[in-house]
């Protein structure tokens, strides 16, 4: 199968393209978590749109994605559509009655939900278990899992890190999306967060970080090479990234987009 | 009941690839055989619950069909969310063999006992439940468990139990009519089932005796069948009064609006201090085997 890579500036259109769904589909729907959708979006448009292998005409050899910090679904269902994964009738029912798509993923709901995932520090383990599954299968694909910052003060994500470096699964590639916000507070003031890098290091894990907005970064991260370690790349990010008053705001964990806040942030969005 | 278990597991193993076996720490001297065997297909997680189940529900997602082993309140109940998130909401082929059922450490100490798991995996939809009374069930139950190909909770005492069934039970997905009786019915699950047949051996009625070894999906109609000529039910089990086997009858009856009386035996919802072993706690909480012949009695003298 060939695998298609798009150039920076391709993936800078397409992921302001998702930032303007995403709006839109918050704003149909009133559903909250835009914050945390918008700032993974770079993320996943350069895992779906440049790294992963990923083609409905090639499905079994497919690279595989897991959200595990899901209540960012939006995010991912506007990647899925943009991919032509999830039909467009399927998209704008996204939390609506008798809609599909709830605001937690179920992976019975659509094509490319990979895992059932919401309460966080599950979804990292599940991809784990993929990983080393697809290693003992001596297939070539690889596992990608997002997970959040405040999803990382879970137990259950340190016991798969003690145990992953231990696997030999260099085809397993972690990214935590580090908003440094969560939903009531700050990781960096709720708990001794930082340093994170140097924690995952002493784990036995590959590490980098990155600003997760900048595509250059995030694509020379996940080409580093893991050395047969599971890799994590810590990247720096901004919650409601993109449009302006929802920037690093915690509110926007909750907030909806009302009629007037979504012309606000389409035209933050023009660009 | 854990060799037979284990045994089939490895059987299932020989013939498909695609079984792997991973224990939470626990296993030592019953797991040796599968893991000399099939080394590559052996994973110990070690002392971490919740990545464990996450884990093999990762490795039944790409294909792989996963037993999991450990001691119940480490497979069901440190890490309940995961088996109801990542095995169950998913329905994925795994099947969870959880060994000491009951108060069967005692006297460990209450955080070793089971005794609610029955009432915990009830609330679990896709999940099949199998508590099998004697080794002979214990095989037929894990055999029944891979034709399933979805999520299993298998439990188990540990070992020596002897058995109950006279042969191989034709269908295990059934109520096992063990001795045939009529006017009362003694129906139970798990290894306190032995209790069971030595109260009937004393008995000088001519009770019914129904293993269960299928608690969830019940099949009902058989078991109503069976129960023709009973007048009174009595559970047993090694399990709390409320949320067990007793439960599930008095809902059933409830629900189909049957005639028969019901007598509940089994341990009381509470925390237990008491330092007996095994067999000193059936009789501290009334389903040992005299505590069962007196129930019977009662009822046949209609006391």
């Amino acid at each position: 199968m060939q695998h298609v890579t798009q150039p920076v500036e391709e993936l800078e259109r397409l992921a302001l393209h998702a930032r303007r769904l995403i709006i839109e589909v918050a704003h149909k729907s009133g559903s909250g978590h835009v914050g945390c959708s918008l700032s993974c979006v770079d993320i996943l448009t350069a895992l779906y749109f440049h790294e992963m292998t990923i083609s409905a005409d090639d499905w079994g050899n497919r690279d595989l994605f897991i959200m595990s910090k899901a209540h960012a679904a939006m995010s991912l269902y506007t990647i899925l559509k943009l991919k032509g994964l999830i039909q467009d009738s399927t998209f704008w029912g996204f939390y609506q009655d008798g809609g599909t798509l709830p605001t937690h993923l179920d992976r019975f709901s659509a094509k490319g939900i990979e895992a059932s995932t919401g309460s966080l520090g599950h979804g990292f383990n599940m991809g784990l278990g993929l990983a080393y599954g697809i290693k003992l299968r001596g297939e070539q694909r690889r596992v990608f899992v997002l997970i959040g910052d405040g999803e990382a003060q879970e137990g259950s994500i340190w016991e798969g890190a003690l145990f992953g470096a231990r696997l030999g699964i260099s085809n397993f590639t972690a990214i935590m999306d580090r908003n440094n916000l969560q939903g009531y507070g700050r990781p960096s003031e709720i708990c001794y967060f930082e340093p994170i890098e140097e924690k995952w290091k002493a784990f036995g894990w590959e590490t980098c970080r990155v600003n997760g907005h900048d595509f250059k970064q995030i694509l020379r991260a996940l080409a580093t090479p893991h050395n047969g370690n599971p890799k994590i790349i810590i990247a720096d990010t901004v919650k409601g990234k993109g449009v302006s008053f929802m920037e690093n705001e915690m509110k926007w964990h909750y907030f909806i987009v009302t009629d007037e806040l979504k012309a606000r942030a389409l035209e933050d969005l023009r660009r | 009941m854990r060799a037979s278990v284990v045994k089939q597991v490895l059987a299932h193993a020989e013939q498909d690839d695609r079984v792997l076996l991973i224990t939470g720490d626990a296993g030592y001297g019953v797991l040796d055989e599968f893991r000399e065997k099939f080394p590559d297909r052996f994973l110990n997680l070690g002392v971490a619950e919740q990545n464990t189940i996450s884990f093999a529900a990762g490795l039944a997602l790409v294909g792989f069909k996963v037993y999991v082993y450990n001691i119940i309140p480490f497979l069901l109940y440190r890490c309940y969310e995961q088996v109801r998130n990542d095995v169950c909401y998913q329905k994925l082929p795994i099947t969870l063999i959880g060994i000491g059922s009951g108060v069967t450490y005692a006297p460990q100490g209450v955080t070793h006992y089971s005794v609610e798991d029955v009432a915990i995996a009830r609330t679990l939809p896709n999940l099949v439940i199998m508590s099998p009374s004697d080794p002979v069930e214990a095989a037929a139950c894990a055999r029944y468990a891979r034709s399933l190909d979805r999520p299993v909770y298998i439990r188990i005492a540990k070992s020596g139990e002897p058995n109950i069934q006279a042969g191989v039970p034709k269908d295990i997905s059934k109520p096992q009519v063990i001795r045939a009786g009529s006017e009362v019915a003694v129906l139970f699950h798990g290894s306190v089932g032995i209790e069971v047949v030595r109260a009937v051996q004393e008995c000088a009625g001519n009770p019914l005796m129904i293993s269960m070894p299928i608690l969830q999906p019940i099949d009902f109609k058989s078991l109503l069948e069976m129960l023709d000529g009973v007048g009174t039910l009595i559970s047993v089990e090694e399990n709390y009064l409320d949320g067990g086997l007793g439960s599930i009858l008095a809902e059933w009856l409830v629900r189909d609006d049957l005639p028969f009386k019901l007598i509940k035996l089994g341990i009381r919802n509470e925390f237990i201090h008491a330092v007996r072993n095994n067999q000193g706690m059936r009789c501290l909480y009334g389903c040992a085997s005299d505590n069962i012949l007196r129930c019977l009695e009662k009822v046949l003298h209609n006391e």
